[in-house]
């Protein structure tokens, strides 16, 4: 292969990057790099110049409106993909931790609540035989005469246990001080396993899996694979991939290639020990080897040449530590490369056995904590490619303890801003014998051998979570290649085209250009608008299974006469097989339009697409009601709050209660907590209009009347000091206000403003006669009679059949909705950001209030 | 409060950066640009303290924007760039930089040659590491300009030469454009890195005044520096240079041995064999042979008929003389657990034959030496070519025949 005449110039740097950095989210855009002298016609006509970004490229289109399910749901949907929310502390407990800290903070005894909820034999099993005398589980009195002295009644500690599960997920949950008292008198003695102990071992644990649910290295590679047709104009490929409830299960599914791609017959199956983390191929002397990775097991498969043939195991090999990587070499047949996670790469080959190239615990580079190791292969068939998160070194398996030479290195030299790591390399042979494409969570390189440490292509990818997945489709002669990047957790798709040809009159080979702009293909999750629409919770379950982590990503390239077609397919960690299909004109690329715009992607799927949609929620749903009790939304009873009686409502039900109902309702739409129960703001104007439209005296009358006059004189005067308080502070904020507008800077107020504006009321409660935050509604002036008091007062209570000693119960109930809205759960990384749309509550109270509080400074 | 302003103005700006890069990356240049305009208001409230202010993002954004928009122009561009130069002093010679690169690439040499200029000239107070490049490539590619304007007088001159006359102030204008770009170009070069353009046009420079002694030293730094990439290139480039001057043998295959030592499947490879193969010394043809083998162990040349038609020549040259057989065994010994199945299958066999009948001759050739007749490569290929009728095939399996007891000299 030929090497490029003139590369793109470039600074050459040593040591660690220098350059600070971060995700920058623009980073990828606007910019050529540099250029390149594109060679001249003849010697007089002007230099031309081609850069190494920006160049047109070939126009790839959606021919769908979304990702379309290509197989039946996977049958593992009634085990949940774990969320940040099983492992972390929420609401209160959270916040109180939290405070000063950053970070997360994993909930493990929540986990071992668990631990002593399903093994009670275990945690108790002694000690409770032994107390079993001293507790008194019963509901009546005890006696003296039946029960000896040193029996204790449990029955209150079981209620407010009883309590606290009912309220579980409630962000105002507190412990009472009775179950403070008694886990404080038990901690030591009580349990089996020392607690201390075991809560180390399940926080280690929770940890791990915190750090995967960050970023799960073990899927790098994806666990996806298209074995492309024998011949060039056949229709029928491959698909292999894994399932099952484990995802243990591994098939090889005939896949027709039409408009949308359909299964044919029904796919070879394999039951592995283990769930599948990687599924690599290649195609050597027209046939197809495919290794699979799972976490101690690692096998090849060999699909003969024939279609319909079956396809056969070869061998399987057995780590101890967990393998982090299967590559399959496209020179040799039946040769591989696998690395552990304790460092050791090896090179296996189906008949001489695995040959141990390299076990160095260390990172090559600089000290890096992650066990993740690469390996993959290189122009020379004997030379392999070892990666880390530091960088890319090549070793020779003829002489492996002598290093060859180093690929990449995350630092000055490869232009790596500080913190970047390796997180994906890829063998390109298939483009050019000798390039190598290295993801890195900000950036793409590509590399060629013969000129280690220089990229000949850089690009900031702009993806919100680093690719693990990679897919490449050479061009031909004149074309560009392909190359997909896909991330995890997000779900992120990103085509990008690449071309080194040979360009100009000079007809030697170019150097690597980016050409067309980056192009976001579906995510799996961006098709729930498609589907049917279901009931809340179905909706719920069905979102969160569409977006449940990318799992890996294969392409298959289809061509039609003057059509190609892209058929990208997207597995998710659920097992699920999405496809999506992108169309190219051959006519139409040649001289195209720099400007033109591209042909808007339909809007609406396409009826057989919505009938795919249709049969693969009903299947989902038909799989779900086999397995009854786990696919049921999360309810709990309220039988322990209120009995039935309590809660029958009075026949006709009153104006105030239709509009707490409709609250409560609204509330409920919006999925949040409601604030409190007083009317909307404009309202507490209206409410002392009334007294108003008496003059003093007949007020007074009609007060002295019905024996009220002591409360009325009380609230005439309270009412007559509110009203100056406000005319006063009405007039201070016009002062500050012309003040303000005259001075430059209206961040600064004086120290006599801050004062007053101490004193006023705070910015949620409604205009007039505020009621103070916590304190009990009886104490709530009765002039304004809001809603929440009346529902509260002992006479509606007791209207409601309400025995005496529920009603302090439920008053503190309500009163827990009415303090501060919970915050929302902490999500891992950008995803909170995306996520903190505001909530309904915080419109509600900016509605609420009528004047905007300025910024003050050095308050 | 104005920490939570702040907050709020900053989630708000996240989301429109978000709806833009959507936009952009599925080619809605439109929707895009109108996101644009809202995101402008970010520059007046500016808290940020990251790595990539929106100045920059901006700047990013737009020329993208610019780039690809349906109803953009030169005239729009550049005033947005004008614009955008003014918006962030950190940034300026990067965004100059990008300017005078999109001029290159619309055909518009000399407004990017002035664009160039007014950067070069900008100062602002202390220069900063990434600044100091940026001022760096600024110059060079100046020079490059420079350099360009150069031989196009050259060319005109040339041309006047034949015609017989003179032009002076071609000449003088000329010999100023030298100047302005060997000064540049000089200065770039010394910094290690890729600079393959530069080091072109400045040794062209050098050479044409003749200042040979110069540009020898200049590729020689840039090939053998230790600072600098393995650029093969560079290696190239003196090879020519020397090529060129006539050098002799012995300096060619000495650059040409580097080379090979960095890149032993560089395309010269067959010339470096070629050389070797006609020298007289041993030394020499067995380092030959060992080129030829090395190159064949790419993956890039296992279909070039040109390298296995010197490989196969070398082998039957010793075969025939039976002098050096050890070579060949010595190469053998490291490569015949893999090449079997890397180059002499019987799938290659039958493709090599269907695909290209000389490339499939001159491997049938080598396999018949190195793994006996009994070859599946090359069991299949004298077949068909016996069957074909083709005078050659029928030669090679003769000959292999004949000297079928050399593959057991080599294998044992």
């Amino acid at each position: 292969m030929e090497f490029p005449d003139a590369l793109f110039p470039s600074y050459f740097g040593a040591g660690p990057p220098r350059e600070e950095g971060g995700p920058a989210p623009a980073a990828g855009w606007g910019e050529h790099g540099q250029v390149l002298e594109a060679g001249r016609a003849s010697r007089q006509a002007e230099t031309a110049f081609v850069p190494r970004r920006g160049q047109m490229g070939e126009s790839w289109e959606h021919a769908d409106a979304a990702a379309v399910p290509f197989l039946p749901p996977n049958e593992s949907c009634c085990i949940p993909l774990l969320t940040p929310q099983d492992i972390l502390y929420r609401g209160f407990l959270r916040r109180k931790l939290r405070a000063g800290k950053s970070g997360a903070t994993l909930n493990f005894t929540k986990q071992l609540g668990h631990f002593f909820v399903d093994h009670p034999e275990d945690a108790f099993g002694s000690l409770g035989q032994l107390l079993h005398k001293n507790f008194y589980l019963g509901n009546s009195k005890l006696t003296v005469s039946c029960l000896s002295n040193s029996t204790i009644r449990m029955t209150a500690l079981m209620e407010e246990i009883a309590r606290l599960e009912a309220r579980r997920g409630c962000p105002q949950q507190y412990l009472t001080s009775r179950l403070r008292w008694f886990s404080h008198l038990c901690r030591d003695w009580l349990f089996e396993v020392p607690l201390g102990l075991l809560a180390d071992c399940v926080h280690e644990d929770l940890l791990l899996q915190w750090a995967s649910l960050l970023f799960d290295d073990s899927l790098t590679g994806g666990a996806l694979a298209w074995l492309p047709p024998r011949d060039v104009g056949a229709h029928t490929g491959r698909l292999v991939y894994p399932g099952g409830q484990a995802m243990n299960h591994l098939y090889f599914q005939d896949v027709v290639l039409k408009e949308l791609p359909r299964a044919r017959g029904s796919p070879a199956q394999f039951e592995l020990n283990g769930r599948i983390r990687q599924v690599a191929a290649t195609r050597v002397d027209g046939e197809d080897f495919v290794g699979i990775r799972s976490d101690y097991h690692c096998g090849v498969w060999r699909v003969p040449g024939r279609m319909g043939a079956a396809p056969t195991p070869l061998q399987v090999i057995r780590t101890s530590v967990p393998a982090s990587c299967l590559t399959v070499s496209p020179h040799l047949p039946g040769e591989l490369a696998v690395c552990t996670q304790s460092g050791a790469i090896y090179l296996w080959n189906v008949e001489t056995g695995l040959q141990l190239l390299r076990r160095d615990p260390q990172t090559m580079f600089f000290r890096d904590h992650s066990p993740w190791r690469w390996s993959d292969f290189t122009a020379h068939p004997r030379v392999l490619s070892c990666a880390d998160r530091t960088g890319v070194q090549c070793l020779d398996s003829r002489a492996p303890e002598r290093c060859c030479f180093n690929l990449f290195k995350a630092g000055e030299a490869n232009g790596c801003q500080q913190g970047e790591r390796v997180v994906l390399p890829m063998y390109l042979g298939r483009a050019h014998p000798s390039q190598h494409l290295i993801a890195s969570q900000f950036s793409v390189y590509v590399l060629d051998e013969r000129l280690p440490l220089v990229p000949v292509l850089k690009w900031a990818h702009m993806m919100k979570d680093p690719p693990l997945f990679a897919h490449l489709t050479p061009g031909g002669p004149g074309r560009s290649h392909k190359v997909l990047l896909g991330a995890s957790r997000t779900q992120e798709l990103l085509l990008l085209q690449y071309q080194g040809e040979r360009w100009g009159f000079r007809g030697s080979q170019s150097a690597c250009q980016l050409v067309g702009p980056p192009q976001k293909l579906h995510s799996i999750a961006g098709c729930l608008q498609h589907f049917p629409t279901q009931l809340p919770h179905r909706h719920h379950l069905l979102q969160q299974r569409l977006s449940a982590p990318a799992a890996g990503l294969a392409a298959a390239l289809q061509k039609d006469g003057p059509q190609e077609s892209l058929l990208v397919f997207q597995l998710s960690e659920a097992g699920d097989v999405f496809c999506q299909r992108l169309t190219h004109e051959a006519e139409a690329e040649l001289p195209q339009e720099p400007c033109a715009s591209p042909p808007p992607s339909p809007a609406v799927p396409s009826p057989a697409a919505a009938l795919r949609y249709r049969r693969w929620l009903k299947a989902l749903s038909k799989g779900c009601r086999e397995h009854p009790g786990q696919a049921c939304p999360h309810t709990f009873s309220q039988k322990r709050l209120f009995t039935r009686k309590e809660l029958e409502w009075p026949p006709g039900p009153s104006d105030l209660h239709r509009q707490v109902r409709q609250r409560l309702r609204q509330a409920m739409r919006e999925g949040g907590c409601i604030q409190r129960w007083d009317p909307p703001a404009p309202q507490p104007p209206a409410l002392l209009e009334p007294a108003e439209d008496l003059d003093p005296l007949s007020a007074r009358l009609t007060k002295a009347w019905s024996r009220d006059w002591g409360q009325w004189w009380e609230e005439r005067m309270s009412f007559n000091m509110a009203q100056r308080q406000r005319a006063l502070r009405e007039r201070r904020r016009r002062q500050k206000r012309a003040r303000g507008r005259r001075s430059l800077s209206a961040s600064f107020t004086s120290s006599l403003t801050y004062q007053s504006e101490l004193s006023e009321p705070s910015d949620a409660a409604p205009e007039p006669l505020p009621p103070r935050e916590g304190s009990p509604p009886a104490s709530r002036p009765p002039a304004s009679p809001l809603p929440d008091d009346a529902l509260l007062s002992s006479q509606s209570l007791r209207s409601r059949g309400i025995p005496k000693e529920r009603r302090k119960t439920l008053r503190d109930y309500l009163a827990v909705w009415a303090e501060a809205p919970p915050e929302p759960p902490e999500l891992p990384g950008s995803q909170a950001s995306q996520l903190c749309i505001p909530s309904s509550q915080s419109q509600l109270s900016s509605a609420s209030q009528p004047r905007r509080k300025r910024p003050r400074m050095g308050f | 409060s104005s920490h939570e302003h702040k907050l709020n103005f900053k989630k708000s700006k996240e989301v429109c950066l978000n709806y833009i890069q959507d936009a952009m990356l599925q080619k809605q240049w439109k929707r895009a640009a109108e996101f644009l305009t809202f995101y402008i208001e970010s520059l007046e409230k500016d808290y940020s303290r990251e790595y990539m202010g929106p100045s920059e993002m901006i700047w990013r954004i737009g020329t993208e924007i610019l780039c690809h928009h349906s109803h953009s122009s030169m005239k729009e561009f550049n005033s947005f760039i004008e614009q955008m130069k003014t918006l962030g002093v950190k940034r300026y010679l990067k965004v100059c930089l990008e300017h005078a690169f999109h001029l290159l690439c619309n055909g518009l040499i000399d407004e990017a040659y002035q664009n160039l200029s007014l950067a070069e000239s900008w100062r602002f107070g202390e220069q900063t590491v990434i600044q100091d490049k940026e001022m760096k490539l600024i110059q060079a590619y100046r020079g490059l300009l420079d350099y360009y304007s150069w031989s196009k007088q050259k060319n005109i001159l040339l041309e006047h030469d034949q015609d017989g006359f003179e032009d002076l102030s071609v000449e003088q204008e000329m010999h100023s454009c030298f100047r302005k770009a060997a000064v540049n170009l000089k200065e770039i070069i010394k910094i290690p890195g890729v600079w393959d353009l530069f080091v072109k046009c400045y040794v062209d420079l050098l050479e044409f005044y003749g200042d040979h002694n110069e540009a020898r030293q200049v590729l020689n730094e840039y090939a053998y520096n230790s600072k600098f990439p393995a650029n093969p290139n560079a290696h190239v480039y003196l090879y020519q240079f020397l090529k060129r001057h006539g050098e002799s043998k012995k300096s060619l295959i000495s650059a040409l041995k580097i080379l090979y030592d960095i890149v032993p499947s560089h395309e010269l490879m067959i010339d470096f064999h070629i050389m070797l193969q006609k020298s007289k010394k041993r030394k020499r043809r067995r380092l030959g042979l060992e080129v030829i083998f090395a190159a064949l162990d790419y993956a890039g040349w296992k279909e070039n008929v040109k390298a296995w038609s010197c490989l196969a020549r070398q082998v039957k040259q010793i075969v025939i003389s039976e002098k050096h057989l050890d070579w060949i065994k010595q190469e053998w010994n490291s490569r015949k657990d893999w090449w079997p199945a890397f180059h002499f299958s019987r799938y290659l066999a039958k493709r090599n034959w269907q695909e290209n009948e000389s490339l499939s001759y001159e491997k049938a050739l080598v396999a018949g030496i190195l793994l006996g007749k009994d070859c599946k490569y090359f069991k299949y290929v004298s077949h068909q070519g016996c069957k074909t009728q083709v005078q050659r095939f029928r030669l090679l399996k003769k000959f292999v025949n004949k000297h079928s007891p050399v593959y057991l000299r080599i294998s044992g």
